[in-house]
């Protein structure tokens, strides 16, 4: 590799490893963060100098968003520091070359296979497996004229970006930004010019280019699967696009914007990638929680106006997202429909569905309403899919929603794609590539997003806690150390500290036992898994609305999509294991933009609590990571000033040791963490536990016994006896 | 008869403490090695076990730290 003469003014070095570093304080990196978001996964984005990481998904994204290998090759030299090494100009080449040279369209309701490349079609057609596949009209067919005999179908599309945003925003963007790109020029006269000069030529293609000349040929409906297979076995992976617009069979829906609203830069800037070329591509768009999630879910129903089903993960955000729809667009409640245990609206023939992953991922019995409910379901043809947090999909239970409704298009939206399992390159082709990721760092400069203190608060464990934790090897461990007083009294303090100041807090706890102790003791109101729906409406509905109440205590069924736009304050008392997931969606309970508190520094805080010594202190380090890569730091608080004169509980000895023979009391049940239903990496219960008297339990009830055939007599039995049993 | 035994004095936090009784009790260095309880910080320990121990309580740091460079 060779150090250019003017490497300056270059803002990025790539690594023959693949990964990229970028300088964020360039002139130029607006320009090449745009570019390598597009084409590279970003890995860690502190404050000065961003990682990036080319990846075969990463750059097979960014063809799919129309990027072609030359501009890909083309523009990486342009912006680096140093001659680009072979090794990854090779890789570049390998992953781009085949990706994204045809397109599956679903056109009129029918599936054509289109490229914009005639020598791969005819290659394609070639293949044995394909032209079986290959629908060919009669010659008298008069609706398709020009598909006669083996002629392809040459057409001209039009790829003016689908997206039609309300005038406001689009002219703030505008105008935002060439008005910072000017000045720039202006200062550092030294910028290689062809950097610039360049990028407006991608951006030129990406946008602009109309009228494309494209071949294709019709395939028949029902060998779909097929073609799709043998085509990855050809190296030519299908993408699959929506032309929603010459959708004609699929009603459109009567839904738009309303005219107040306003999308802002990013969720334009992520809308724009999915609707790039006048169709509907799939994919995942990542941006912070609260950073407006459900807005870019919301415009994009409405771009496409067609039939939409919204999965997410708990009733409670059912109601959230059904609230957002009627707040964005002109949609009303006979268009909306709720599909959850609780709330049966009928959704039958209804144009926007919103349900839960575990209603639909459910393969028990359910009631006779709702299975005709997901009758109707299976046989509709959904216009798009909506699946909130999205990173759950790769769990078992839920990969089959995917495959058992028929969805054109599918936009996956989360905040944290991170699983402590490496499934999370199973939304490559469960859905589609990440369309788009934000910076959190700039959104909080920005001011959409509340400015987060983060704080690791160490508390140390009494001596006669630490005693005991050393002694018991059990899960019980975790209880010693969530029950530290110690602990209890810097949460009590913190709680009592904020309420001063009238800020709003939210307490933590995965452990139960610890949640109900923290909230008894200290006389605040509490949600859990087995708190109703109705009771946690009206504590929610209390915290925002009634002065009196400042701080509840959740566990971890509020981990996600709980909207609490007014709290500003997060203590965590305990958590799950190492999960980074979690702590970033923790921390997203308080991200949204905080009004009238621009004066402050910070206006949000976030504390976990961790007592020294334990284990606990490990599995904090690990759970930041992921916080970390996003530019945010720490703050370790070692002692908390103050207090020693405040009164707490616990104080004293006496007290201590109080707790002490509760926790010791305590089972080992009560150490672990509650399960909900369909949470992540939640192991099946080994242990059933029964309440029953010893007679009952030894038979002497009038209990009737039953014969169970044992599974290997099963085996052995004759195959053709099996084929009766079922 | 006088006994004379080598030791050495440690100051340490309670925790700590704790955690060099739960060695001494647990006999995981195959001997008891506190001569004397002092008080809430303070023990005086057999000085041939100084070694060791080091090795035991650095053992105990890494468990609970995070590897940050491990991807």
């Amino acid at each position: 590799m060779k150090l250019k003469t003017d490497h300056s003014s270059r803002p990025l070095w790539l690594a023959p490893n693949g990964y990229i570093f970028l300088e964020s304080f360039s002139p130029v990196y607006k320009h090449a963060r745009d570019f390598l978001i597009a084409i590279a996964e970003p890995v860690c984005r502190p404050r000065n100098i961003h990682e990036y990481r080319l990846t075969a998904y990463s750059l097979y994204a960014a063809v799919s968003v129309g990027l072609q290998t030359n501009d890909i090759i083309e523009y990486l030299r342009r912006l680096s520091k140093t001659s680009l090494p072979d090794g990854i100009i090779e890789f570049i080449r390998l992953c781009t070359l085949s990706y994204g040279k045809l397109k599956l369209v679903l056109k009129h309701n029918r599936y054509f296979v289109e490229s914009r490349h005639p020598d791969v079609i005819q290659k394609l057609l070639k293949d044995h497996v394909i032209q079986e596949c290959r629908l060919r009209r009669d010659i008298n067919d008069p609706d398709q004229p020009e598909a006669e005999g083996d002629d392809l179908i040459v057409s001209k599309i039009s790829s003016k970006s689908a997206l039609q945003l309300n005038q406001p925003s689009t002219s703030s963007t505008e105008t935002d930004l060439p008005a910072n790109a000017e000045p720039q020029n202006g200062n550092q006269t030294n910028i290689p010019k062809d950097i610039f000069d360049f990028y407006d030529k991608i951006d030129e293609e990406e946008e602009e280019k109309e009228d494309l000349q494209t071949v294709s040929f019709e395939v028949k409906q029902d060998l779909i699967e097929t073609i799709q297979k043998r085509c990855i076995e050809l190296e030519y992976p299908l993408l699959a696009e929506y032309d929603f617009r010459n959708d004609t069979v699929n009603p459109d829906l009567n839904i738009d914007l309303k005219p107040m609203t306003v999308l802002r830069p990013y969720q334009e800037k992520s809308l724009r990638k999915m609707f790039g070329n006048g169709r509907a591509r799939s994919g995942v768009i990542v941006l912070p929680c609260g950073a407006g999630k459900t807005l870019v879910g919301v415009t994009a129903a409405c771009t496409v106006r067609k039939r939409c089903m919204v999965l997410c993960t708990s009733g409670v955000s059912v109601e959230q997202w059904k609230s957002q729809f009627k707040l964005w667009s002109t949609s009303d409640d006979s268009m909306i429909c709720r599909f959850t245990s609780e709330a049966k609206d009928k959704p039958m023939g209804c144009s926007v569905l919103i349900t839960t992953y575990s209603m639909m991922g459910h393969s028990t019995k359910r009631s006779w309403e709702a299975e005709k409910v997901m009758e109707w379901i299976h046989h509709q043809e959904w216009g798009l899919m909506l699946l909130d947090e999205v990173h759950t999909i790769p769990a078992r239970q839920f990969r089959r929603v995917l495959t058992s409704v028929q969805a054109h298009c599918k936009l996956g939206l989360t905040a944290t794609l991170v699983r402590e399992d490496d499934k999370i390159a199973d939304l490559n082709f469960l859905i589609g590539p990440k369309l788009y990721e934000a910076n959190w760092l700039e959104l909080q400069d920005l001011g959409f997003i509340a400015k987060v203190q983060c704080a690791e608060v160490w508390c140390p464990m009494t001596p006669e806690f630490y005693r005991e934790y050393l002694h018991i090897q059990s899960r019980k461990r975790i209880l010693l150390y969530v029950m530290n007083p110690n602990k209890f009294r810097a949460c009590e303090f913190l709680v009592k500290y904020h309420e001063q100041r009238n800020d709003k807090v939210i307490v933590f706890s995965d452990n139960v036992f610890a949640l109900k102790h923290y909230a008894v003791a200290m006389g605040k109101p509490y949600i859990y898994g087995p708190t109703t729906q109705g009771e946690r409406m009206q504590i929610l509905q209390n915290f925002k609305h009634n002065p009196a109440v400042n701080t509840i205590f959740i566990s971890k069924v509020g981990d996600t999509s709980f909207d609490l736009p007014e709290a500003n304050v997060l203590i965590q008392v305990s958590s799950h294991g190492g999960s980074r997931r979690q702590e970033a969606q923790r921390l997203g309970r308080i991200l949204r933009a905080k009004k009238g508190s621009a004066a402050e520094e910070y206006n949000a805080f976030f504390y976990t609590l961790v007592s020294q010594d334990t284990q606990e202190m490990y599995y904090s380090i690990k759970r930041q990571r992921f916080l970390v890569n996003q530019g945010y730091s720490f703050k370790v608080i070692t002692k908390l000033a103050g207090m020693d004169e405040d009164h707490l509980h616990y104080s004293t000895k006496h007290e201590q040791q109080r707790l002490l023979q509760q926790v010791l009391a305590a089972s080992d049940a009560d150490a672990d963490e509650e399960r909900v239903v369909g949470e992540l990496n939640a192991k099946g219960s080994q242990v059933v536990r029964r309440v029953g008297s010893m007679s009952s339990m030894s038979g002497a009830d009038d209990q009737v016994y039953m014969e169970f055939q044992s599974k290997s007599k099963l085996k052995s039995s004759h195959p053709l006896f099996k084929k009766f049993r079922k | 008869m006088v006994n004379v035994m080598r030791g050495v004095l440690v100051e340490c936090d309670p925790v700590m403490k704790q955690f060099l009784l739960h060695l001494d009790e647990s006999n995981v260095l195959g001997k008891k090695f506190i001569i004397q309880e002092l008080d809430e910080t303070h023990l005086f320990i057999s000085a041939d076990i100084v070694d060791i121990l080091q090795d035991k309580i650095d053992e105990l740091m890494d468990q609970n730290a995070y590897p940050v460079l491990q991807k």
